[in-house]
C-alpha cells in the first residue's frame, strides 16, 4: 500500500549557460532522485490497482482490511529484522532509525485490536505475502545494500500517502478516534513528515554507491512494487469471496426500528402529514399490533356483539 | 362458567344462536360437565340475559385468539423494505423547513461522511443561537428552490462541500454542481449563505469544490454572509472546522440582529460543580495527565506524562544590554530520557502568579473553592476542558492561556455579562464580521495587546462568571527550544538558551513571556524549583559522516542547536575521527553586550572544531550588517562547500526575516558564482532542501 506523492521539482531548462555546462553533483547521481524517478511509472501502476483505488474512495471491507494489516504486520517484520541484522552495515547504517520508523509492534497491536488476544494464532501468512517476506530475508542475508530499496519503498509511501490512507481508513471503517486498529499509520517519532522525508533522502545520498550499485537499487525498488501489488491484487481476489458486509448501513435512519417501517417516527410523520385516513389506518394497525389493544377492541366487540344479541331477542 | 354449562349442549354442535357457549365450551373443554338441569327450566329470563353476556365473551375470546394468531403476519412486510421508495418523500426543502419550522438549512457534499458530519453538527449548533437547523443531502431536493429560501424569516444556507479526486464534487453533489454550472440566469439575491470548504492540502485541486460553490454562488446573486471556512485535511481538518465555526455563528448573530440565548443565559458546554467536602488527595494541583504524577513519577514520559527535571544551571548570557538572554541546565538523570543534538525540549510552564490573583480581585472570586467542569454533552470524549476537579487557581495558573489576546468568539459569548450597553455593542462589534468590527478588534485588541485582564480592567461594567470564563479561555500550551547539548558530551543534561519576551504595549502596561519569564525565575537547585519537560524528536541533524561539511547560520538564539552540533562534533574529534569543516555564522547587536557564548566558541576555534567563525554585530557601526551580509561576503567559498564539498546547511532561527533573507542570499550565490539564473538558482535551493541538504529550525 505505497502510495508516495512525487515530490520533486523539475529542473527548469535554461538555455545554454554556465551552469548547464558545469558538471552537477546533483541531478542524476544522487540515489534518492534515482529512486524517485525510477520508481515514477510502477508507482502510479501501484496507485492505479483496483484494491487502492477502492481504497481512497472509502470502499474497503473491514474484514480485507483486516487481511491487509496481516500482510503488512509479516511484510514489516521481516524487513525489521533484517535491518537490525544489518544496522552496522556501512550500507545502510545512515539509514537506521528504529525509534522513528519500526511498524512491527504498531502492526501487533493493531491486530490484537481486530482479531483479539489470541491473534497470532488466528492469522497466516498468505502466498503473495511470503514471496515478498522471503525476497526480504534473501536481501538482508546476501545483499544488504539492497534493503535499502525495500525501506525506502515502504517507509516512504507510509510517510506520504499513508496519512491520506488512515483518514480514509477511520471513516470508512468507523475506527473510533482514538486511534486503535490505526496504529500503523501513526509515526509517534516523527513530528514532521516532510522533515524526516528529507532527512532519511540525505542520508541515502551519504551512502557511497557506485553507479552500478545505484541502479541494481532501482531495479530492486521496482521489484519491491511489483510484491506490493501483487499482495493487493491477492486482497482483491480473496475479497471476492468474502461475505459482503453491509458497509455504510444502508438505511441508518431505519436501523434502530428493526426493520419495521412503521415503527419509523419520521414514516409515521410523513403518514400523518400526507393525509388523514391513510393516518387513520396506520393508526388502527398499530392499536391492533399491541396486545393490551387486543384485548380492549377485542372486548369491545364483546360487547357489541352482546347489545346486538340482547336487542334481537 | 362451568355452573352454566347444559349437559345436552355438549351434543348439539350445530345450534349456536342460543345454545352458542355450549357449542364453544363442547370444544375447548368437552369434560366438564355439571348438572344445573333444575336451574335451567326456573330462572329463564336470568338465563337468556347470562346467555347473551357468555356469548359476546366468548365471541371476544374468539376475536383475541384471532389476533394472536396474527401476529406472525407482519414479518412478511419486512421484505418490501428492500425497495423503499415512500412515494410521498418530500423533495421540496423549502416545504420541509417551512413545516418543521427551521431557518436554517445545512447541505452537504460528502463522500466519506466528514461533511455530513460536520453539517449535522452545525445543524445543531443552531439552537444554541436560538435557531432551528437541519441539514439535508443535496441529492434528495430540489436544488433550484435556492431562490425560494427568502420566503422564510432570517433564512440561511450553509454548504459543507467536500472536494474529491481531481477538484471533482463527492457523488451526492455532482446534480447540484451540474445545476450550478448550467444556470447562468439563476436570481439567488434572496438566498444568504456560507460555504465550509473540505478537502487536503497535498493536492492540487485543493478545496476546489468548496471554493467554486462560495463563488458560484456569489455570481448568482447570493448574499455571502460569512467568509468562505477551509478545512485541510492534511492538517488538522477537525480544528479547522472549530475555529471556522466559532468565528461564524457570533458573526451569524450578528447579521441577524439575534440574540445568542432566548433568555439571558447563555448556553453552555460545560456545568459547574462545586466541591465542598473533597479529600485533597482527589485534586488536580498542575498535573498533565494521571493525577499525582508530579509526585509519584514513572517512565517513560512523554507530553502526557512529563519528568519533573531540576535545573542545575541559570545564568544571563549576555554581559550588557536590557534583554535578558539566559542559560539554563536540566537535570534528567534517572529519568532514563534519551535525546540527540537538534532534538527539541518541550516544557510545561505556568501563568504568573501575580496575574491570575489580579484576575480573582478583577472577577471578585475566591479562586481557591475546589470546582469541576463537565460536560453537558455525555457522549463527548471530552470530559472537562481541563484536568477536573481542581481550583480556579490551579485552572488560571497551570492549565489556562490567560496572556494571548481572547478570540472573538471568547468576546461574544462574554458579551452578555457587560452592564453597560456602549461596552456590550463594542463586544459583540468586535465579535462580528461586519469590516467596522474586524477592525475594532485589531486595533482594540490585537495591535493593543490586550489580554483577558485587560479587557476586563478596561471593560469595567464586563462582570463575567469564572466558570464561564474557564471554559471559553483555550489551553496553555507547551513551548518548544531547541536543546543546546550534545547528548554525547552532556548525557543527562539538557541545555535551553532562550531569550526573555518582555515589552510595553500601546496601553502602557507590560507583557510578559510566560514560559521565558518562569524559566528566568526558576533557583538553581531550588526546592520544588523543576521544569516538567520531555523531548520531541527533531528532523534537524548532524549528517551520518563525520566528514561531511556543515555550515551553520543561527543568529541570537538561534545558535542554540549548534552549540550542540559544535559540542558533537568535538567529541567526535576526541574520539579520532577525521571531522569535516564545520562553519558556523552567528549574529547579534553589540560584540561586548549579547555575544553569546563567546568564550566556547572560540575555544572550539581554537581547537579546529570550529573551522571558521563569521560574526555579524548588527549595530556595532552605522550600516546594519547582519548573517546575509556574510554569506554574501564568502561567496566563493561557501559555493565551493555547497557545489563541490556537498556541505549541509542548517538555519535556525527566526522564521519571518532571518530565514527568507538567508534563503535569497543563498540564491545570489548560486547566481553570481553558480552562473545560474534566479529561476534556476531558487530551483537549486528548493531541491537542497528537498533532498535534506538545506534544514530549516525556525520559529516566529
Amino acid at each position: 500500500m505505497s502510495v508516495e506523492k512525487m515530490e520533486t521539482t523539475s529542473m527548469s531548462n535554461g538555455a545554454a549557460n554556465a551552469y548547464e555546462e558545469k558538471e552537477n553533483t546533483l541531478s542524476p547521481e544522487d540515489l534518492s532522485e534515482m529512486l524517485a524517478a525510477g520508481t515514477k511509472e510502477v508507482h502510479e501502476k501501484a496507485e492505479n490497482t483496483q484494491f487502492v483505488k477502492d481504497f481512497l474512495r472509502g470502499r474497503i471491507r473491514k474484514e480485507l482490511f483486516k487481511l491487509g494489516a496481516v500482510a503488512l504486520y509479516h511484510t514489516y517484520t521481516a524487513m525489521e529484522e533484517e535491518i537490525e541484522r544489518n544496522k552496522d552495515h556501512p550500507q545502510f547504517a545512515p539509514l537506521y532509525f528504529p525509534t522513528e520508523l519500526n511498524r512491527h509492534e504498531s502492526l501487533a497491536r493493531d491486530l490484537e485490536y481486530f482479531y483479539g488476544p489470541e491473534w497470532k494464532s488466528q492469522v497466516s501468512c498468505s502466498e503473495a505475502t511470503q514471496r515478498y517476506v522471503d525476497r526480504i530475508h534473501q536481501v538482508g542475508r546476501e545483499d544488504p545494500v539492497l534493503l535499502v530499496a525495500h525501506a525506502y519503498t515502504r517507509y516512504m509511501g507510509d510517510l506520504s500517502g499513508g496519512q491520506v490512507l488512515k483518514k480514509v481508513a477511520q471513516r470508512a471503517l468507523k475506527l473510533p478516534p482514538t486511534g486503535e486498529g490505526l496504529e500503523f499509520y501513526q509515526f509517534d517519532g516523527i513530528h514532521s513528515a516532510k522533515a524526516f522525508k528529507q532527512l532519511y533522502r540525505s542520508r541515502m545520498n551519504e551512502l557511497e554507491l557506485d553507479v552500478d550499485t545505484k541502479k541494481r537499487l532501482v531495479d530492486e525498488a521496482v521489484k519491491a512494487f511489483h510484491f506490493n501489488m501483487e499482495v493487493f491484487d491477492e486482497l482483491e481476489e480473496m475479497g471476492k469471496t468474502i461475505q459482503e458486509d453491509v458497509l455504510d448501513a444502508g438505511m441508518p435512519v431505519h436501523g434502530a426500528t428493526g426493520g419495521d417501517i412503521s415503527k419509523c417516527p419520521y414514516y409515521a410523520a410523513q403518514m400523518a402529514a400526507s393525509g388523514g385516513t391513510a393516518y387513520a389506518c396506520q393508526l388502527a394497525m398499530a392499536v391492533l399490533r399491541h396486545p393490551t389493544g387486543q384485548v380492549l377492541v377485542a372486548t369491545w366487540f364483546a360487547a357489541l356483539a352482546g347489545l346486538v344479541a340482547w336487542y334481537l331477542m | 362458567m362451568a355452573q352454566s354449562f347444559l349437559p345436552h349442549s355438549a351434543q348439539s354442535g350445530a345450534d349456536t344462536k342460543t345454545r352458542g357457549e355450549g357449542v364453544v365450551m363442547a370444544e375447548m373443554d368437552p369434560e366438564s360437565a355439571t348438572h344445573t338441569e333444575a336451574m335451567v327450566e326456573e330462572e329463564e329470563p336470568f338465563f337468556s340475559n347470562l346467555d347473551l353476556f357468555l356469548f359476546s365473551l366468548i365471541i371476544g375470546i374468539i376475536i383475541y385468539w384471532f389476533m394472536s394468531r396474527k401476529k406472525p403476519e407482519p414479518i412478511p412486510e419486512f421484505k418490501k423494505l428492500d425497495t423503499p421508495a415512500p412515494t410521498t418523500r418530500e423533495t421540496s426543502f423549502i416545504e420541509k423547513m417551512k413545516k418543521t419550522g427551521k431557518n436554517i438549512i445545512v447541505f452537504y457534499g460528502s463522500q466519506t461522511g466528514t461533511a455530513e458530519e460536520f453539517a449535522n453538527r452545525l445543524s445543531k449548533d443552531a439552537q444554541r443561537y436560538g435557531m432551528k437547523g437541519m441539514a439535508a443531502d443535496p441529492e434528495e431536493y430540489s436544488m433550484g428552490e435556492l431562490s425560494r429560501l427568502s420566503e422564510i424569516e432570517n433564512s440561511l444556507a450553509i454548504f459543507c462541500m467536500a472536494t474529491y479526486g481531481e477538484g471533482d464534487p463527492t457523488d451526492n453533489a455532482q446534480d447540484f454542481y451540474d445545476w450550478l454550472q448550467e444556470n447562468d440566469d439563476e436570481d439567488l439575491s434572496g438566498l444568504n449563505y456560507t460555504v465550509f470548504a473540505l478537502g487536503n492540502k497535498t493536492y492540487e485541486h485543493y478545496n476546489a469544490m468548496g471554493k467554486y460553490v462560495d463563488k458560484r454562488l456569489a455570481e448568482l446573486g447570493a448574499k455571502r454572509i460569512f467568509d468562505l471556512g477551509m478545512g485541510d485535511d492534511d492538517g488538522n481538518l477537525e480544528e479547522d472546522f472549530i475555529s471556522w465555526r466559532e468565528q461564524f455563528w457570533p458573526a451569524v448573530c450578528e447579521h441577524f440582529g439575534v440574540e445568542a440565548s432566548g433568555d439571558d443565559s447563555s448556553i453552555r458546554q460545560y456545568e459547574l460543580k462545586v466541591h465542598t467536602d473533597l479529600n485533597m488527595n482527589k485534586v488536580y494541583s498542575g498535573e498533565i495527565g494521571r493525577l499525582k504524577s508530579f509526585e509519584v513519577q514513572k517512565p517513560p514520559f512523554d507530553s502526557k506524562n512529563p519528568f519533573l527535571a531540576p535545573v542545575t544551571v541559570n545564568r544571563r548570557l549576555n554581559k550588557a544590554g536590557d534583554r535578558h538572554l539566559m542559560h539554563l541546565e536540566l537535570d534528567i538523570t534517572g529519568s532514563k530520557i534519551r535525546y540527540e543534538s537538534g532534538d527539541h525540549v518541550a516544557v510545561f510552564p505556568t501563568n504568573d502568579t501575580g496575574l491570575v490573583n489580579r484576575l480573582g480581585e478583577v472577577l471578585g472570586v475566591d479562586l481557591d473553592v475546589v470546582i469541576s467542569l463537565n460536560n453537558l454533552d455525555e457522549e463527548s470524549n471530552k470530559k472537562h476542558p481541563f484536568p477536573c476537579p481542581t481550583t480556579y487557581r490551579t485552572a488560571l495558573t497551570h492549565y489556562l492561556d490567560i496572556t494571548n489576546s481572547p478570540r472573538t468568539n471568547v468576546l461574544y459569548e462574554l458579551a452578555q455579562y457587560a452592564s453597560d450597553t456602549k461596552e456590550q455593542e463594542n463586544m459583540r462589534k468586535m465579535a462580528s464580521s461586519s469590516p467596522e468590527g474586524k477592525a475594532l478588534y485589531q486595533s482594540w485588541v490585537l495591535d493593543s495587546s490586550r489580554n483577558i485582564l485587560a479587557i476586563l480592567e478596561d471593560m469595567p461594567s464586563l462582570k463575567p462568571p469564572i466558570d464561564h470564563l474557564c471554559e471559553l479561555l483555550p489551553r496553555l500550551q507547551a513551548r518548544y527550544y531547541s536543546i543546546a547539548s550534545s547528548s554525547k558530551v552532556h548525557p543527562n543534561s539538557i541545555h535551553i538558551c532562550a531569550v526573555v519576551v518582555e515589552y510595553e504595549t500601546k496601553t502602557g502596561r507590560v507583557n510578559k513571556g510566560v514560559a521565558t519569564n518562569w524559566l528566568k525565575n526558576k533557583l538553581v537547585n531550588g526546592h520544588k524549583s523543576t521544569v516538567p519537560m520531555y523531548i520531541r524528536k527533531s528532523q534537524f541533524r548532524l549528517p551520518f559522516k563525520a566528514t561531511n561539511p556543515v555550515v551553520m547560520i543561527g543568529p541570537g538564539t538561534g545558535i542554540a542547536p549548534f552549540v550542540g552540533f559544535i559540542q558533537e562534533r568535538g567529541w567526535l574529534k576526541q574520539q579520532g575521527k577525521e571531522v569535516g569543516e564545520t562553519v558556523l555564522y552567528f549574529g547579534c547587536r553589540h560584540k561586548n553586550e549579547d555575544f553569546i557564548y563567546q568564550e566556547e566558541l572560540e575555544e572550539a576555534e581554537k581547537n579546529v572544531v570550529l573551522t571558521q567563525l563569521n560574526v555579524a554585530f548588527s549595530r556595532d557601526q552605522e550600516q546594519k550588517v547582519y548573517v546575509q551580509h556574510l554569506l554574501k561576503k564568502n561567496k566563493e567559498d561557501l559555493w565551493k562547500l555547497i557545489h563541490s564539498d556537498n556541505a549541509h546547511i542548517y538555519v535556525c532561527g527566526d522564521a519571518s526575516h532571518m530565514a527568507k533573507d538567508v534563503q535569497t542570499a543563498f540564491h545570489e550565490i548560486a547566481e553570481e558564482v553558480g552562473g545560474m539564473t534566479r529561476t534556476q538558482a531558487t530551483d537549486y535551493v528548493k531541491k537542497l532542501m528537498t533532498k535534506g541538504r538545506y534544514s530549516q529550525d525556525v520559529w516566529s
